[in-house]
């Protein structure tokens, strides 16, 4: 039985664990908290998940949660300009749902099913000196720790990495009452631009103390919606995020006036670089690890692939370890096996850098005519599904052309 | 979980079958301790695994152990989650943070922690 051992028990690595698990490998996964350290601490994330990666997830029968969280029928966009005054919006509907299960929930019920299952979980903040120690010790280590200290092993590629500084400062509270949009009664994932400021999104969810929504500020640093470096308080976090949108959106802060926090750690700030980094990490005694998820992919959270990503890598990493057999899990092989989850995610790294930037014209002429034109709106709301599909369309001022010439728009 | 035919990819002592899950977490504090210490099972481990099991013949923290064998706290906790699960080590119950209780037993002892790890430095200062 091959021994392979996960550092880090998020999305990635959890899934990954899971299912490797079902294909009778020997897995530990290290994890800095406990199950019961996880369920009763901060929110982490606004993890909105689409089918495809819903999927995946079904696949390894970890969907534990599928049937209690609300089930996100469509995209609404909508865009203030000048801000404050609903220029534009458009619904699209999501061939199949999608759905948001806080990981506080998810990840610490993960954890317990993996020990259950017959997985070691060694509970420990993993160092650099540790990874030495585990490469001896186990046929494959990988880092699956995105926001530890354990990523700085992995060098930055810079031709993949345009962004050195944050491009957006971020902002999370969780609530119960918000209300649903009057037209669209069905839970929707809210999308709401302001040019030049920065969006809120509004994402239903499924939190400790049941269904819930996330409201998602994303500030451009030096603007107006950038206000959280003084890390509010719970209370005034939620009051000045309400603010924000009675100025800025009105519209979503017409659904807001029963909302109230879901607990007292519910709130989240942060903001950090998009990166890309190789994946394949050496080590001071000469054994090489390999990193996952978003230790070697930061995307912006700007068009929420985030868990996606890490879904889908998951489980490309898990098809090249049981691919792999009895072979050594080298560095060439590491290479290779990011490089197979790189031709996914270059696509969506790709879509989201370019969404951190002003629209390019042809990008508001697809905005604007999904406005009018339900074909166009919903191949954007499913674009957020499959990610792959924008490179056709949207993110080529040629083929966006093309594309909206061929439906008379 | 059982063994599977060994392959030249796994060294034989990281084979572990039959593990028993204990529900509480090695922290750095906990205390641990060989339960019946057996030589002939000495002999079968590979050097990180036997110091551990050796200095474990009288009651330590996993932080002394990480501290006596030289090993990193993550390589020192693999090993001895190895220890524990094969039944050669036990973990002590009557330290009192041990964890695993609900969530407010659990912090509450954190923050006596937390009040011993101050007052330890300050007398340091």
């Amino acid at each position: 039985m091959r021994k392979i051992l996960i550092v880090g028990a998020g999305q990635s690595g959890l899934q990954l664990g899971l299912s490797l698990l079902r294909h009778g490998y020997d897995v530990t996964i290290v994890s800095a908290r406990t199950p019961e350290e996880i369920r009763s601490g901060r929110v982490m994330s606004t993890q909105a998940m689409f089918n495809s990666s819903l999927q995946l997830e079904r696949d390894q029968k970890i969907n534990f949660w599928e049937e209690e969280a609300p089930k996100i029928q469509g995209i609404h966009v909508s865009l203030s300009a000048p801000p404050g005054q609903r220029a534009l919006e458009f619904y699209g509907p999501l061939e199949s749902y999608a759905q948001s299960v806080d990981q506080r929930l998810k990840m610490a019920g993960w954890l317990e099913t993996f020990e259950e299952q017959g997985g070691n979980v060694v509970i420990h903040g993993a160092t650099t000196a540790d990874l030495d120690g585990f490469t001896r010790l186990y046929d494959l280590v990988i880092v699956a720790a995105g926001k530890g200290e354990l990523v700085q092993l992995f060098d930055r590629d810079d031709a993949r990495s345009p962004y050195s500084t944050p491009q957006r400062k971020l902002s999370v509270v969780y609530v119960h009452g918000l209300e649903r949009e009057p037209h669209h009664p069905e839970p929707e994932v809210g999308i709401n631009i302001v040019p030049g400021l920065g969006e809120l999104f509004v994402i239903p969810g499924l939190t400790l103390s049941g269904p819930c929504d996330i409201l998602f500020w994303e500030g451009i640093p030096g603007g107006p919606l950038d206000c959280w470096d003084d890390r509010p308080d719970p209370q005034e976090h939620l009051q000045r995020t309400l603010d924000l949108a009675r100025q800025y959106t009105p519209w979503v802060y017409e659904r807001c006036r029963n909302v109230e926090l879901t607990d007292p750690l519910a709130t989240l700030v942060g903001a950090y670089p998009p990166v890309v980094r190789r994946p394949v990490a050496k080590l001071p005694s000469g054994g090489a690890v390999l990193g996952m998820a978003d230790v070697v992919v930061a995307n912006d959270p700007i068009t929420g692939q985030g868990s996606n990503n890490a879904a889908h890598c998951a489980a490309i990493y898990l098809q090249a370890i049981v691919e792999r057999g009895d072979q050594p899990f080298d560095p060439a092989w590491m290479q290779a096996t990011f490089d197979r989850y790189w031709e996914y995610a270059s696509l969506v790294t790709a879509w989201t850098n370019a969404m951190l930037q002003p629209l390019p014209e042809h990008a508001q002429a697809i905005l604007a005519a999904a406005a009018t034109n339900p074909t166009v709106a919903a191949r954007f709301a499913n674009g957020f599904a499959n990610p792959t599909d924008f490179q056709h369309w949207f993110m080529d001022p040629a083929k966006a052309r093309a594309y909206l010439a061929s439906l008379g728009a | 979980m059982a063994t599977q035919q060994p392959n030249r990819w796994v060294r034989p002592y990281v084979l572990t079958a039959g593990r028993t899950r204990t529900k509480r977490p090695l922290l750095m504090e906990t205390l641990v301790s060989v339960t019946n210490y057996d030589p002939g099972f000495a002999t079968t481990l590979l050097p990180e695994s036997r110091a551990l099991y050796e200095y474990a013949r009288r009651t330590l923290s996993v932080a002394e152990l990480s501290a006596h064998t030289g090993l990193s706290l993550g390589v020192t906790r693999v090993l001895l989650g190895d220890l524990v699960a094969q039944g050669r080590v036990m973990l002590h119950p009557t330290s009192a943070l041990t964890g695993g209780g609900p969530s407010d037993f659990h912090m509450h002892h954190n923050v006596q922690l937390l009040e011993r790890l101050r007052d330890g430095l300050a007398k340091l200062a």
